[in-house]
């Protein structure tokens, strides 16, 4: 049951991410996969944040026609990179610590994915990196808020349940 | 702080994710030379270990050979003398015809073969299967080597690179069942196609009965084939019966013994 709420998830993540990057630019910029990965990394488990960027990843590639593997590899690096920064390092207090882990991690994926591209020998466009960085930076602010948001909304059910 | 255990855990698990992902990615993908980048990658990597066991064989046989190999080696030293002898007044003989064929290919306008560019390479390892037919030279693509280069040796035609790697390439010998060469039989110039059958022997397709074929007839590349230049030799003919339908059944035993292959030149295209 958990393994098929891992697979939803990714699913769910990438299919809004889908639809909402038509309607609206800006959620182009925006990579909700990399923040469920987060999600999993930081309140969940670690071992299954890597499926969840592994399967998260695979579904991205599909969904846009990428010869599978390379956002796979992408975000099970950055799911790696996320879950062994956010113990190492204090998080809790800190919001540009959880922002630059966040941000760090989405630039690993898109740098992976820059390197392959040069690996399989195909060509990819400079613009890729530069646009890597913002949505690096956007998606680790969005990210900062819902689990600022969440936390939040924890420890008020937890002071009422007092 | 993360435990070194727990670390180690994602580890575990992360390698082969990031591994698999890379397996994906190079079944799917060709190289520019059309070749899936799984089958170059694979080569790649077994390059060094090829080359590593080979480099040990070889040792291991230079020393067999040179110290524990030498009974009789002084009346053998003696013969050996001898035939060079006789093959250097040979040689100089056929020097002498060179220069003149030379000359007549001149007055012709035609092209001498010998002006292909080639570079020698070392067979490192074949395929343990006899009927794949494969072997493995240490050149590749930092040499020059391109796919479907014609590979010879000094008795003839070996086979073409099928795959080629930066320093390792995959020969397929012309023995192997999916090798085939355009020939003709040197004495009445006949076109055909010479094809492996995954024996010591090749057949040689396409010519009709009516053709006079003889055992003993030489058998040399046509250059039809786009592969192979004109004009090699692959081997005789030793054994040509008519057959049921419109072509006789030719076997061609190559010159080549190709179980004891240890270098060969591969010809430049690109050059």
């Amino acid at each position: 049951m958990k393994y098929v709420f891992l697979a939803l998830s990714s699913c769910l993540a990438i299919i809004a991410q889908m639809i909402a990057g038509r309607n609206f630019f800006l959620f182009n910029f925006l990579d909700l996969s990399i923040i469920l990965v987060a999600y999993w990394a930081i309140y969940r488990s670690r071992m299954q944040a890597l499926f969840v960027g592994s399967l998260a990843g695979l579904l991205l590639d599909a969904a846009m026609g990428w010869p599978i593997g390379y956002n796979g590899f992408g975000k099970t690096l950055a799911a790696f990179a996320i879950g062994q920064c956010w113990k190492r390092f204090n998080t809790a207090d800190q919001l540009w610590v959880r922002f630059a882990i966040i941000a760090t991690s989405s630039c690993l994926n898109s740098l992976s994915i820059y390197i392959l591209f040069w690996l399989m020998q195909r060509s990819a466009s400079r613009i890729f990196l530069g646009a890597s960085i913002l949505q690096a930076l956007i998606t680790a602010a969005v990210g900062v808020l819902i689990f600022a948001g969440l936390e939040n909304y924890k420890r008020t059910q937890a002071h009422k349940a007092h | 702080m993360p435990s070194k255990v727990s670390k180690e855990r994602a580890l575990l698990v992360v390698i082969p994710l990031l591994i698999l992902h890379l397996a994906l990615l190079s079944l799917q993908i060709e190289g520019p030379s059309g070749t899936l980048l799984f089958k170059t990658w694979t080569l790649a990597v077994q390059a060094p270990v090829i080359s590593f066991s080979s480099g040990i064989a070889r040792a291991v046989r230079r020393v067999w050979s040179n110290y524990v190999w030498m009974v009789g080696a002084r009346s053998e030293n003696q013969q050996l003398q001898e035939t060079v002898r006789r093959l250097s007044l040979l040689n100089s003989s056929y020097e002498q015809e060179r220069q003149e064929n030379a000359r007549l290919r001149r007055l012709l306008s035609m092209t001498d073969s010998a002006s292909y560019k080639t570079v020698g390479a070392r067979v490192v390892a074949r395929t343990p299967s006899f009927l794949s037919n494969v072997i493995y030279i240490d050149r590749g693509s930092k040499d020059g080597v391109r796919i479907d280069e014609p590979v010879i040796s000094g008795d003839g035609i070996v086979g073409r690179t099928i795959l080629v790697s930066r320093y390792q390439s995959q020969v397929q010998l012309l023995t192997n069942p999916d090798a085939s060469v355009g020939v003709m039989l040197e004495r009445t110039r006949t076109p055909g196609v010479l094809r492996g059958s995954g024996d010591f022997l090749l057949d040689l397709n396409y010519i009709g009965n009516s053709e006079q074929v003889e055992n003993g007839d030489l058998v040399l590349s046509s250059g039809l084939d786009g592969i192979f230049p004109k004009g090699l030799g692959i081997g005789k003919v030793v054994d040509s019966r008519k057959g049921k339908g419109v072509f006789r059944s030719i076997k061609v035993q190559p010159f080549m013994d190709f179980m004891r292959i240890e270098e060969v030149s591969i010809i430049l295209k690109s050059m």
